[in-house]
């Protein structure tokens, strides 16, 4: 399977590599594997500084979106009056697309981190707090009723009972909200960056280096897959750690 | 009831506090109500953008050519790879893993690629609408019982009638969910690559308004644009509803 995998992305390497040589694609636009390589030597220094400033300002986002997403969503899934006036919008804001508000956001926020910070944290917060609210509404109730009998106090309850209940979905929601966060923030770059991996992209493309930008765009890629892929890992260590079946 | 008076007096009060803010506020950052109210008016008797239909009618253009892209290649790839099962185990991963790339990756290259004409929208929004219905497809596929397509084997059906009796009645539900992320996130994608670089459309009309300044004028072109997105929505929602009923 592995070989299989391999070996056809090395034929459309290869494929792509000899369409370019023969001259059947414009290089401005579509540059040759190879010429990508050497591109990237270039643009390295640059690229590595914006991917490293991108992902400072995502995970900044990213504990913002997960603190506020958790607090709010056993907020709402525990309260119920609460959840039933203000769930129609949490899930309407969820569904609306946030370019609208991104212009915006740029006004009031400026060019800079700020911005970034904030559009990253709209984006990953509600896929957070949308699951969190779901899943604290649905704890079982029997464990609550038992908790109570035996004497638990409020605080016991959320601590001992609603929380590692929960933490499946807290999981879950973690790994898209990451995805989410990291979209926002490359999104604000794009529109009003001075910095970040973002506005490189959008500079590069602008200035038709297409080999340097298909360099920084397999960067980024990588760097994505790379840590979605680890918290997938270590959500399976979680899951075995917690004894559950998959 | 009680519920539903809550929501109105919440909105109400939400709307009051924004219209209290936008009046002591910079009028170039805050628009209260009271004056988006009016832009709208103006933009809808066609007179701060007098050429609003034709921006209209091509973001509108941009999205049913990106779905219909999505839709052909989403349906054929989940097909391809959810039917034969060297191919989905050995491209199934390599799509999962590019899904977890932030899509917006992708939009500088297309925008080199293709310009900034309709089509680097068209690619853009084909892009994010085909993974849901590609993923969508190899869920549903997984979805069928295999008891039940050996039975109908056995009794003789064709490889057409097993998919269209056992196949597609157990797979529809996923699969028209699956469509209508596709749409809301083909929608995202274009009006994103429009804000993001364009001549035309909505999206670029919203860009102009915000580079002017004329923030009554963009906070009337963004609710144009949600009419355009909430509509769309609430004709796939019908779609769902119909083909729920059509499984039952």
């Amino acid at each position: 399977m592995r070989i299989l995998q391999l070996v056809s992305i090395a034929v459309i390497l290869g494929a792509w590599e000899a369409v370019a040589r023969a001259g059947w694609v414009d290089p401005l636009f579509v540059p040759a594997p190879s010429a990508v390589a050497y591109a990237f030597a270039k643009v390295a220094a640059s690229a590595f500084a914006g991917l490293g400033d991108t992902l400072a300002k995502t995970a900044i986002a990213y504990v913002l979106s997960v603190v506020l997403g958790v607090a709010g969503g056993v907020l709402l899934g525990s309260v119920r009056p609460v959840r039933q006036a203000v769930n129609p919008f949490v899930i309407a804001l969820y569904g609306m697309p946030k370019i609208l508000v991104l212009p915006w956001i740029v006004l009031m926020l400026g060019f800079g981190t700020l911005p970034a910070v904030v559009y990253g944290t709209i984006h990953g917060v509600f896929p957070i707090l949308v699951l969190v609210t779901g899943a604290v509404r649905d704890v079982d109730r029997s464990l609550l009723t038992v908790a109570r009998a035996f004497g638990a106090r409020r605080w016991q309850l959320y601590w001992k009972v609603v929380l590692p209940a929960i933490v499946p979905t807290v999981l879950v929601g973690m790994r898209l909200g990451l995805v989410f966060c990291l979209l926002g923030v490359l999104i604000v770059e794009m529109f009003a960056g001075v910095r970040g991996m973002g506005h490189v992209m959008s500079s590069l493309a602008n200035g038709f280096q297409a080999p340097e930008l298909f360099a920084a765009t397999a960067l980024v890629s990588a760097a994505s897959i790379v840590i979605v892929l680890s918290l997938d890992a270590l959500n399976d260590r979680l899951s075995h750690w917690r004894g559950d079946v998959r | 009831m009680r519920v539903a008076l809550i929501r109105v007096a919440l909105v109400a009060v939400l709307l009051g506090i924004w219209e209290l803010i936008g009046r002591t506020a910079n009028p170039l950052l805050y628009v209260p109500p009271s004056a988006a109210v009016p832009a709208l008016g103006r933009l809808l008797r066609l007179e701060s953008y007098p050429d609003l239909g034709e921006h209209l009618l091509l973001t509108v253009r941009e999205i049913v050519v990106a779905y219909a892209m999505a839709i052909a290649a989403g349906l054929g790839c989940g097909f391809a790879l959810g039917l034969n099962r060297l191919v989905g185990r050995a491209y199934g991963p390599i799509l999962a893993a590019l899904y977890a790339v932030p899509a917006v990756v992708w939009y500088p290259s297309l925008m080199l690629f293709f310009g900034l004409d309709a089509a680097s929208k068209i690619a853009f929004g084909f892009l994010l609408g085909f993974f849901p219905i590609t993923l969508a497809v190899l869920a549903g596929i997984r979805q069928v019982n295999t008891q039940l397509v050996t039975v109908a084997r056995a009794f003789g059906a064709s490889g057409l009638t097993v998919f269209r009796k056992v196949m597609l009645p157990s797979m529809l539900f996923t699969l028209v969910g699956g469509l209508r992320t596709g749409l809301a996130l083909t929608v995202i994608g274009v009006i994103v690559g429009e804000v993001l670089g364009s001549k035309a459309g909505m999206g670029s009309l919203i860009n102009h308004a915000y580079g002017l300044f004329r923030t009554a004028d963009y906070v009337a072109l963004v609710l144009v644009t949600l009419v355009l997105i909430v509509g769309s929505d609430a004709i796939a929602t019908l779609v769902e509803h119909r083909a729920q009923r059509w499984t039952e």
